[in-house]
């Protein structure tokens, strides 16, 4: 299911005349170059409101997903379903989240992203091969996949121009760093079951979500917060 | 006694069920639910049953990190048999399990993660605005609007709500629903104005599928806003009824007209004529239309005729043809259309009509009459009423020959009288005298040869047919030995028929008979020799033209005159006649059934 698009309140238009000054002030403004009519000029807060829909698609893919692969022999009433990015600091609550800086919010949620683009291509492989799954989940499966992808994508993208603006700073985290740390634990995933893995991968994508959220309204707290 | 006491135990027995049921339910606690309202905290239920333990139940919760389990941090804040849990106890994302227990024995227990059980509180402060009102002032649209929970933090982002509304009149029971939107401000169209509206509101967390408690009820009233409104206390319906009548007027009309209609093809589309039984025989009007190609085809299929005819019951068996005629409406015997119209026409049922379904095929106007009467060819098959429809041909042969001043020609058909019907040959024998009776004098011969019935052992009602006009109608000779210019076939009746027999099986006889043709004259046929290979048979009547010769009548070795009559086994065109056999006037004491003819004199003396 597709959520809705927000509509932008009129509030927007002050803050984007302030942020594109700042913009002037601070660094190259990301305009189009002249003459090209395919080029739209996207907003901060244009890239988060796709990024966030984005989020909210995979969500609701993944939970679809997961009724297909319901839990066997009493996982549920485990609380010991290890995911694999269980090992992430990520915050568990409002306000962890809030009190966390931007830059640290950010950088988790590419982490996030990272660490489920390689199990997921695995993951896809494998339940192909799996006969009980109707049709339509493989395919959501590798829309989750190929979504993840392109969710990765425009974090990087928002990233960058919030880094490129200057509303966070380029911290020596940065993007290669949380490559590197989310490859290195994906490889744990493989020894999940299919229902813990889309259980936690659903989990993990709500994270995603809310992360961006609260990282949206952060940034820009009077656009439909 | 005995049922009532069995029935007594029986019910001390399913409410000891029932009861003891019921107690087990009740004694065993349970976590009813755990809910989160804002994805901040969450709190849990349970149910206390009929307890009666030692301690007081708790509730334990172990996070998915911990090792143990551990008490919970807030028995009070939410109630009775509750456990809260704020937010430093909360944690998103992460697996809990609770159970519920005392000292002994765990009770109940459950796993979640607190991101699963949002529920959030219902949202507040509706109110409604009237946004414009139609131009009759019936309907209006209004605005409802109202403010998200007030726990939930959507300010933050942290929670994002879906909200559903539902609204109906008053005085009904059934909510309508509106699909869940994320606004707060939803417009609700074409409201009646003169009724009164609820509203009421949920929401849920956009990311799972329940829903949370429904708002307050708001009350939608028109007339306490003090607008302006037209009351119209009757709605336009669809009239249905309306619609059912002036549609069954409408086809009522239309089969009417189409039943008046003259148009017979319109008419016999839709009301199709009901199928009656038709008789077979061939239409007269074909004969006179000269199509020889078409009653010649008709007459030569009959084939199977002859033989159903040679071995049937029935005494007589006229003629019937099975036609394919054109229009099919009736089929009459060829003999009877072989004579003349006129005759055919005063026995016409023109004046019966449709007196029964039977009878009606013949009977109708806008059909060529085809038939002799009401009475004979619309009957119903029954060997007697066969036997009285050939009876009454031979009367209205008789009395066709009246009128053209010729020999009646009688044919038959006869059947194998080994098992003869007494009763209707006797009645055969009964009726011909009353067509005799009806043949007057103007047909003396006829009855010359009535009475030579019984004298000569030759078949009776059998005429010689000499000549067949275009008209249809038949030429008989008088079959007298008077007239002249007969030829004679006197070496076909030496050497081929059978003196004891006083008929001729066909196959004799076809060497010797031939058929007038249409066209010649009859001097003309007479002159042809029985030698001439116009043999007639059924099955080359069709191709040659066969002109009668002279009957065997001639035959000079015959003591008796050779009747001129023979019979007419089909009549295959205009062009001729079949004729089954010549009668040669011998007495004899046997009768050979070679040929399944009889003559009547041989019934005689077979019969007392």
């Amino acid at each position: 299911s597709v959520p809705p698009d927000p509509s932008l309140p009129a509030g927007p238009g002050a803050a984007l005349a302030l942020l594109s000054l700042l913009v002037r002030a601070a660094a190259p403004p990301a305009m189009c170059p002249p003459g090209d009519s395919g080029c739209r000029f996207l907003s901060v807060v244009d890239l988060f409101d796709r990024v966030i829909r984005h989020s909210g698609r995979i969500h609701s893919l993944s939970t679809e997903l997961e009724k297909y692969l319901p839990p066997r022999n009493n996982e549920l009433g485990r609380p010991a379903r290890k995911c694999h990015t269980a090992t992430m600091l990520t915050p568990n609550g409002k306000e962890y989240a809030q009190k966390i800086p931007r830059e640290e919010l950010a950088y988790l949620i590419l982490k996030l992203l990272q660490a489920w683009k390689e199990p997921l291509s695995h993951f896809n492989q494998h339940i192909e091969n799996l006969q009980e799954l109707p049709g339509e989940s493989l395919s959501k499966a590798k829309q989750i996949s190929n979504m993840v992808h392109e969710l990765e994508t425009g974090v990087e993208k928002v990233t960058e121009k919030m880094q490129s603006m200057g509303i966070i700073s380029n911290s020596l985290h940065g993007m290669a760093s949380s490559e590197a740390a989310g490859l290195s634990i994906s490889n744990e995933a493989n020894m999940m079951s299919d229902s813990d893995f889309i259980h936690c991968f659903r989990r993990d994508s709500n994270k995603v979500q809310s992360y961006l959220k609260i990282l949206k309204c952060r940034i820009m707290p009077e656009n439909s917060c | 006694m005995d049922l009532r006491h069995l029935l007594f135990t029986l019910a001390l027995v399913c409410a000891n069920d029932s009861l003891s049921a019921s107690d087990d339910l009740l004694q065993w606690p349970q976590i009813s639910k755990c809910r989160s309202p804002e994805l901040e905290t969450f709190s849990c239920y349970w149910t206390d049953g009929n307890l009666t333990t030692s301690g007081t139940i708790q509730l334990l919760y172990m996070k998915r990190n911990d090792e143990d389990w551990k008490e919970c941090p807030d028995y009070i804040t939410a109630g009775e048999n509750s456990c809260y849990f704020n937010t430093s106890y909360t944690s998103i994302w992460i697996p809990y399990c609770v159970k519920l227990a005392n000292k002994d024995e765990v009770f109940d227990e459950k796993c979640f993660s607190v991101d699963e059980i949002v529920l959030p509180d219902p949202p507040v402060h509706l109110n409604w605005t009237l946004l414009n009102t139609s131009q009759t002032g019936i309907h209006g649209d209004i605005q409802v609007r109202w403010d998200p929970p007030p726990t939930a933090d959507v300010q933050k982002g942290w929670i994002t709500l879906e909200y559903e509304l539902q609204y109906k009149e008053v005085n009904e029971t059934k909510w309508k629903e509106l699909e869940p939107r994320l606004s707060t401000v939803v417009p609700l169209y074409s409201l009646k104005m003169g009724r009164d509206y609820e509203v009421r509101v949920r929401s849920r967390q956009r990311t799972s599928e329940k829903f949370g408690e429904f708002s307050e009820i708001l009350y939608v009233s028109f007339t306490q806003a003090g607008i302006e409104f037209v009351h119209c206390a009757e709605e336009i319906e669809f009239p249905w009824f309306l619609v059912v009548v002036f549609g069954v007027c409408g086809l009522a009309i239309t089969a009417i007209l189409i039943l008046l209609s003259k148009q017979p093809r319109l008419k016999m589309l839709i009301f199709p004529p009901v199928p009656v039984p038709k008789i077979k025989g061939i239409d007269p009007d074909l004969l006179k239309k000269g199509k020889l190609d078409e009653v010649n085809s008709i007459l030569a299929s009959h084939d199977n005729y002859k033989t159903q005819l040679y071995n049937d019951d029935l005494w007589v068996e006229f003629i019937e043809l099975d036609i394919d005629d054109s229009d099919e409406k009736n089929r009459v015997s060829d003999t009877d259309r072989l004579l003349s119209d006129d005759r055919l026409k005063s026995h016409s049922c023109l004046g019966a009509k449709d007196d029964d379904s039977g009878r009606a095929s013949c009977c109708e106007p806008d059909i060529p009459e085809t038939d002799f009467s009401a009475s004979d060819t619309c009957d119903a098959i029954s060997d007697i009423d066969q036997f009285k429809k050939v009876t009454e041909k031979e009367g209205d042969l008789l009395c066709l020959h009246r009128k053209d001043d010729d020999e009646a020609l009688r044919s038959l058909a006869n059947t194998d009288t080994q098992q003869p019907h007494t009763s209707t040959q006797s009645e055969s024998r009964e009726s011909w005298p009353p067509f005799a009776e009806n043949t007057d004098s103007a047909s003396p011969s006829v009855q010359t040869q009535l009475s030579n019935q019984n004298s000569l052992t030759n078949t009776d009602f059998y005429a010689q047919v000499s000549d067949i006009t275009p008209a249809g109608s038949v030429v008989l000779s008088p079959g007298q030995k008077s007239k002249v210019g007969r030829a004679q076939c006197e070496g076909c009746t030496e050497q081929n028929f059978n003196m004891d027999n006083a008929y001729f099986c066909e196959a004799d006889v076809k060497k010797c008979i031939a058929v007038i043709s249409q066209e010649e004259d009859e001097p003309r046929v007479q002159e042809q020799s029985c030698n001439e290979d116009t043999y007639f048979t059924t099955e080359s009547l069709t191709t040659t033209g066969i002109s009668l010769g002279a009957s065997m009548a001639e035959t000079p070795s015959m003591e008796m005159p050779v009747p001129d009559y023979t019979s007419i086994h089909i009549v295959h065109s205009p062009q001729g006649l079949v004729l089954n056999a010549t009668a040669l006037p011998v007495p004899e004491k046997e009768f050979n059934m070679s040929c399944g003819y009889v003559s009547t004199d041989q019934l005689n003396k077979i019969m007392p």
